[in-house]
């Protein structure tokens, strides 16, 4: 808060200045400097914020990774001990392999939900933008508020999807959703398609707002199908789009950690365990601050290499 | 058909949500028997006043409020300079720093957490609603800063030049000239703050250990954890997740426009 108080004084500096009267196009240098100065100035608060709480923090975690960090008392420089560590830890493998696995499931059907969404309210007809909202509500409510509902209609015996399903013969109406690894995963995972396709639509959707309509009559006038224009038109033409919302999604899949936290709390034993709630796990319950930052390290260099790829590709495809 | 197809569509996304609202009414033995129309017929509020009066979860419920609040006010505050500054000054290193705030965009918030409670326990951070505000401010500016920039950009030359010869001074011309133009960013900045932050859970969940301070994710977590009783009061949990849930859907659907424009300039540009 200090350094947003600074920065109010320092900007109503220039107003007390004389008045600039040189025509915009010809600047001396007196001006350049003190347009460089109130740039520097505007920029400040929004540098050290980031600086502060994100860019200090990476480096710190980095750094701490590389010691047998304790909450209370002195540490030292451990070497790569906490990776190598890692590479024999188990639950932690099996947090990687539960995340991947995860991830996989939900990405297509996410995608080709988000798709099939976006085909359906792209043209501006009545009603279309209400439709829109409603697709798109699960996803504005978010993940943490949504899994306390569903953790609720999972229960057994009186949970309304374990009832629903049981009067259709499905389930029984009594199915220990959370206790079961492969029922919890099911669960979880149709939750999250559910949430997140609205997302994935809205972003396909602007891209295909902007395909010209006059490729789609001509395609028309050529006795194209439904499928075949997508095939041709719309799809070649969405590449930038659909990469963008698959990365997105595959990002929010490898970060879950609220879904697994509040409905299964990582259980039965271990087996949901997503890699981020065994970070947290990791920091905690065991406190160990070293191996959990070793594995935030692990886990920001995969995000982080596939948002660097999807800003090669996109700038790539400019080009 | 458009019309009937859509609706039927639209049903597997709204309907679980007002279902979820009309449950939070039943009576507590209601909800934990099969649901049935029956249960309907005695509506109560119970829930609600147990929530917040019984569970004193009202305080949670305001904590959450002051937090997205502060955090949206202070995004679109700091996001607002630094889009003026990198959108309409030149200085040296400006695109090198700018690629450093867009360095935040690639860097998950879930994996600085701990480093990040080290670091607020040194500033006496833990534990505080400030604190737990800067941390989401942080994490909102490089989009928001992004997003300002862009709609600085836009703004006709002319403007600002007219507005230099008259001699206005930066902050004059923000708040008197600009001001009516960049009022869409600023919306679209403040709505993206204020629903990241009302219920983000796992930072929340970290960096508090005390139930006066706890936002309402973090508090309905002891709903489900515990009671006196070793039962969990699910009509509590429902009402609760109903408090957190009814906010966002009004405040999207009121501003949705500046919420698509987000998007669709993340999108687009990347």
């Amino acid at each position: 808060m200090g350094a947003l108080g600074s920065t109010t004084g320092v900007l109503a500096s220039p107003s007390a200045s004389p008045r600039v009267l040189t025509p915009p196009r010809r600047r001396s240098t007196a001006r350049t400097r003190r347009e460089a100065r109130v740039g520097y100035t505007l920029v400040a608060p929004a540098i050290a914020f980031v600086g502060v709480f994100i860019l200090y923090p990476l480096g710190f975690g980095a750094f701490i990774s590389f010691t047998n960090y304790p909450l209370v008392g002195p540490y030292h420089y451990n070497g790569a001990a906490n990776y190598r560590a890692l590479v024999h830890n188990s639950t932690f493998i099996h947090s990687i392999v539960f995340t991947l696995e995860y991830t996989a499931i939900v990405t297509v059907p996410i995608l080709v939900v988000g798709y099939l969404l976006a085909v359906f309210t792209r043209s501006n007809r009545r009603w279309t933008t209400l439709f829109r909202t409603c697709f798109f509500l699960p996803f504005i409510v978010g993940i943490s508020t949504l899994s306390f509902l569903i953790e609720v209609e999972l229960q057994p015996g009186f949970g309304t999807i374990n009832v629903l399903l049981s009067k259709l013969h499905i389930v029984g109406v009594n199915t220990p959703w959370t206790a079961n690894t492969g029922l919890a995963l099911t669960a979880i995972c149709v939750m999250v398609i559910w949430f997140a396709s609205g997302f994935t639509m809205m972003i396909l959707m602007a891209g295909m707002q902007s395909i010209p309509e006059h490729l789609y009559e001509s395609a028309s006038v050529d006795g194209a199908t439904w499928w075949e224009r997508e095939r041709m038109i719309t799809i070649p033409l969405l590449r930038r789009s659909i990469a963008l919302s698959l990365v997105i999604s595959v990002i929010g899949s490898l970060l879950a950690f609220n879904q697994f936290f509040i409905i299964t709390d990582g259980g039965p034993g271990s087996s949901t365990q997503s890699v981020v709630m065994q970070i947290y796990e990791t920091f905690n319950t065991s406190f160990n601050v070293g191996s959990s930052s070793a594995m935030s390290v692990v886990l920001v260099a995969v995000v982080g290499f596939i948002t660097f790829m999807q800003f090669r590709f996109l700038r790539g495809e400019d080009a | 058909m458009y019309l009937v197809g859509g609706a039927m569509i639209a049903a597997i996304f709204v309907v679980p949500l007002v279902w979820e609202i009309l449950r939070s009414f039943e009576a507590p033995a209601a909800i934990v028997s099969p649901p049935s129309l029956k249960n309907f017929s005695h509506l109560s509020v119970s829930n609600y006043t147990k929530l917040l009066n019984g569970d004193n979860i009202l305080r949670n419920v305001i904590n959450s409020l002051i937090v997205a609040v502060a955090t949206a006010a202070v995004t679109a505050f700091v996001a607002t300079l630094a889009g003026y500054g990198f959108g309409r000054f030149k200085f040296r290193g400006s695109g090198a720093i700018f690629g450093l705030v867009l360095l935040g965009f690639m860097v998950p918030f879930q994996a600085v957490v701990v480093p990040l409670f080290l670091e607020l326990k040194v500033f006496h951070l833990l534990n505080s609603l400030p604190g737990l505000a800067l941390f989401y401010t942080a994490f909102n500016l490089p989009f928001g800063t992004y997003l300002m920039r862009n709609t600085f950009r836009q703004l006709p030359d002319e403007l600002l030049d007219s507005a230099m010869v008259d001699g206005a001074s930066v902050v004059t011309t923000l708040t008197r000239v600009l001001r009516p133009l960049i009022v869409p960013g600023v919306a679209t900045t403040v709505l993206y703050a204020f629903l990241f932050s009302w219920t983000e859970f796992l930072g929340a969940l970290t960096f508090t250990t005390n139930d006066s301070i706890y936002t309402l994710p973090v508090a309905l977590v002891n709903v489900e954890s515990t009671d006196t009783y070793g039962q969990i009061d699910y009509g509590v949990l429902v009402a609760g997740a109903v408090i957190a849930m009814v906010p966002c859907i009004i405040i999207y659907v009121a501003l949705q426009r500046y919420y698509v424009r987000g998007l669709v300039s993340g999108a687009v540009k990347g």
